[in-house]
Order: C-alpha cells, then structure tokens, then sequence
C-alpha cells in the first residue's frame, strides 16, 4: 500500500486550483520510518507528504483544532477514519462543502514492530465511506463478518475475580494524562464533564479510583460511536488496552441492537439515539 | 491497590470474613418520577414493610439517568444500584424508557466486564399501581448485596492518599 505519488498530485492540484487552505496528511518523522501527521498551508511543503502501511493515525483528529477550523481543509481518510468523519458530520461539527476528502482503499497498518495492527485484522470496513476520491481498489466483500474481539472473549471467558484483578491493574497505571481523550476525533467537546465534577480537586488526583471513573464514564460517551482507530491506544504513554472498553460496548450493541458498526451510514447518529420495541428486556425485573 | 482485589475475592466467597455483623448495605435506588416513584409511594400508604437500606434518589424519567450515575454511586458510598422506571409502553414521555433500556443493557455488560459482580446493578419496571412488586424488587435486591457482601472496588476512600 503506497499512495504517496497519488497523495502528493492531488494536494499540488488543490493548491493550484485554490480550493484548499490546509492540507492534512502524514510525512517522515525525520529520524526513522515512522510517520506523523503534518498540516501544508502551500504547495511548497506538498513534496513532504507520503502514505504508506506506516499512515496509522486518524487525521480527523485534527479538524478540531484551530488550524482547520472554518478553513477549506484536504484530507486523507483510511476506512476507520472516513466513519469517524461521517460521525463528524452527522453530529454537525464539521461542514462537508469545507472539506476535500482522499479516501483511501486501506489494506491495513503495521505498528512500530512490523505487525499488522490487531484492529486491522478484524476491520470490516477498510474502505473509505466519505470521499471525494478514492484511491486504490476495494477488496472482496465476502470474508468480512462482524467476530468478538479476541481479547474480549478471552477476558468473558475468565472468573470474575479475575477480570477485576486485571482491570484494577489497567486502572492503576493511568496517570490521568487525557490524552485518550485529546486524540480521539470524536471527543470534541470544548468542556468536558469528566473535568467538570465538583470534586475536581480530588477527582483530578491520580488515583485509581479517579481513573476508574474518567475512563468509564469516557468509554460509555464513545459507546455507539467508537469506529475503532485505535487512536487512544497509540497515544497513550502507559500503553494501556483502552480498546477493551470500546470494543466490549461495541459488541453488546453490535449483537443486540444493529447490525451495522457506528459511522457507516450516513446520518445514522449511533445506537443510543433510536430504540426498537424488540430490543432485549430479559435483565429487567 | 491489592487489599482492595483481596476484600472483593473475600467478599463474594465468604461475607461473613469481611462484613461486620451489623452491617448494612447502602443501595441507590434511582426511579422515574412517574410511575416507580409513585409505586414506592404506594408501598408506605400500603404499609408494606421493605428494607430501609435504600436510598431513593427522584428523576424526571428513566432515560434522565446517565450511566455515570451508576459509576458514580458505586464509587462513593452505594454497596449496589437499583434504576426503576415505567413499563414499556407506559412512559409519560413516550419513549424514554426504551432509549433508557438500550443503555442500561450496555451499562451493566460494561460494569460487570470491569469486575463488578451483575447483581449489584439492577434495573426494574415498576408502575404506580405496583406497591408490592416494589417491596419485592427491594427485597430481592437488598438480599442480593447482603449476599455479595461490602463493595470494595474502585472506592474513594481506598484511595485517599493521607
């Protein structure tokens, strides 16, 4: 997968053309094969631009920031992204005529050691769903059925105890930085209520108990609308398996309430916001 | 935190090693304004006795009940969470129940995935004309907690750094 030549026209057309101010793409992080995200304001930084199986961020991350916003923005989206940016869209909080979209046909990224990132093994989607132009060529529809991640089913499968062992430990080595929050495109509130609690004194403190509360309270604000880039996990500086909260809530709803993952449809804002009569009763007394 | 992971492998095989004798569980009971609220009414004019362990908080509507109260509740004080509302079908705003029960169903996966034991949050449906159903619910639930025992995960102040 190398888009990089494909990437670098398209973004010396815009310009050319005047249709973009910012492009958002990924380059060389400079000292080894690595990437980072990049902003271009000009046709001189186009050659900078690359994309390859190393491009693992979700650049719509970056239309929440003041350096795209109420600009003319270019932008390149894998599968995953391109869901994250229909939920943008559909929760109004960026203006599809602003954007020029590279969608991209993704085959999967690799992390730091080479392998294939686990999310890319099991992703459904891996083309593009908004795009203005799609590069590359989708793959067979037919080996794509929804399956519980294997980390959840491993975890399901153990004694309670267990499990509240292992999250105790997950728990205790957030130190409450927020950068899972900070990376994730869809977590754009200016204020968000996690910091507005009234004991902000004691719940900003790195405890624990106070990472129990953040983390939980974030994962069910994301329930429904995670699309699984796995942006949180890459940011996070303890490496801490945040997509086990994501990804349980997805399969609950995934198995009781649509059979579609969030972002997909266009204008679908996400399964806590539509209810069916059949939807299942049987914990209720 | 492994004292805390210890009481909680203590307390759901063996109450009796780390409850005290005169404990009581603290149960937050949370219920729709409408028709769970009035139920409990109905339950004290009735004089039907059920257990004072609960703590009832009033909400406009079951779907006014954000699943952080219920991280919250555990978090601070309540031993485990009760949310009752109106039947399906029968909510005074129509439809808010059904939006309440997709994400009480999430709620309770996710709680009891990060190792809180299923019986400490509970859901009910209880209409207005249900006095006895509510002192049932009640009883039940209370039963429950007393068999689990004391919570202990993620509390504050096993937290506190003093």
């Amino acid at each position: 997968m190398n888009y990089t030549n494909q990437i670098q026209e398209i973004a010396a057309k815009l310009f050319a053309e005047g249709k973009i101010d910012v492009f958002v793409g990924y380059r060389m992080n400079g000292f080894d094969d690595n990437q980072v995200p990049v902003l271009i304001t000009g046709p001189q930084d186009v050659s900078k631009l690359v994309f390859t199986d190393k491009s693992v961020f979700n650049l719509v991350n970056y239309l929440k920031t003041d350096h795209t916003r109420k600009k003319r923005v270019g932008l390149v989206v894998k599968g995953c992204d391109s869901r994250a940016l229909n939920l943008m869209l559909t929760e109004k909080q960026v203006k599809r005529e602003n954007l020029y979209v590279v969608g991209i046909c993704c085959e999967g990224v690799v992390d730091d050691a080479g392998q294939k990132m686990q999310n890319c093994l099991e992703c459904i989607v891996p083309e593009a769903v908004v795009y203005d132009e799609l590069l590359g060529t989708a793959g067979k529809a037919e080996t794509r059925a929804y399956k519980v991640n294997v980390d959840i089913a491993a975890l399901a499968e153990k004694p309670l105890t267990e499990r509240a062992a292992y999250f105790e430990e997950v728990f205790e080595n957030c130190i409450r930085c927020n950068a899972c929050r900070h990376s994730c495109p869809l977590c754009y509130c200016a204020k968000c209520c996690i910091d507005q609690e009234t004991a902000a004194l004691y719940n900003g403190a790195n405890t624990t108990s106070a990472a129990f509360h953040a983390l939980m309270t974030w994962s069910l604000h994301l329930a429904g609308r995670c699309v699984d880039c796995r942006n949180c996990e890459k940011a996070c500086p303890s490496h801490l398996p945040l997509h086990l909260l994501h990804k349980q809530n997805e399969s609950v709803i995934y198995e009781n309430f649509q059979e579609h993952l969030a972002g997909v449809i266009p204008d679908d804002r996400g399964a806590f916001y539509k209810y069916s009569l059949k939807d299942p009763d049987d914990f209720i007394m | 935190m492994e004292a805390a992971i210890k009481d909680q492998l203590v307390s759901i095989e063996k109450p009796e090693l780390v409850a005290p004798p005169d404990w009581e569980p603290v149960i937050m009971g949370i219920l729709c304004n409408w028709c769970s609220y009035a139920g409990s009414d109905l339950t004290g004019t009735s004089r039907i006795q059920y257990p004072p362990n609960i703590r009832i908080i009033r909400v406009p509507c079951s779907s006014r009940v954000d699943p952080w109260f219920l991280i919250k509740s555990l978090q601070t004080t309540a031993d485990g969470v009760l949310v009752s509302g109106c039947h399906p079908g029968d909510c005074h705003y129509i439809s808010g129940n059904y939006f309440a029960r997709r994400r009480f169903l999430v709620t309770k996966k996710l709680l009891n995935f990060v190792g809180f034991h299923e019986n400490r949050i509970q859901f009910s449906w209880v209409s207005a004309a249900e006095g006895p159903k509510f002192a049932k619910v009640v009883n039940k639930v209370t039963e429950d907690i007393k068999k689990l025992g004391p919570l202990h995960l993620y509390k504050k102040e096993n937290f506190e750094k003093k």
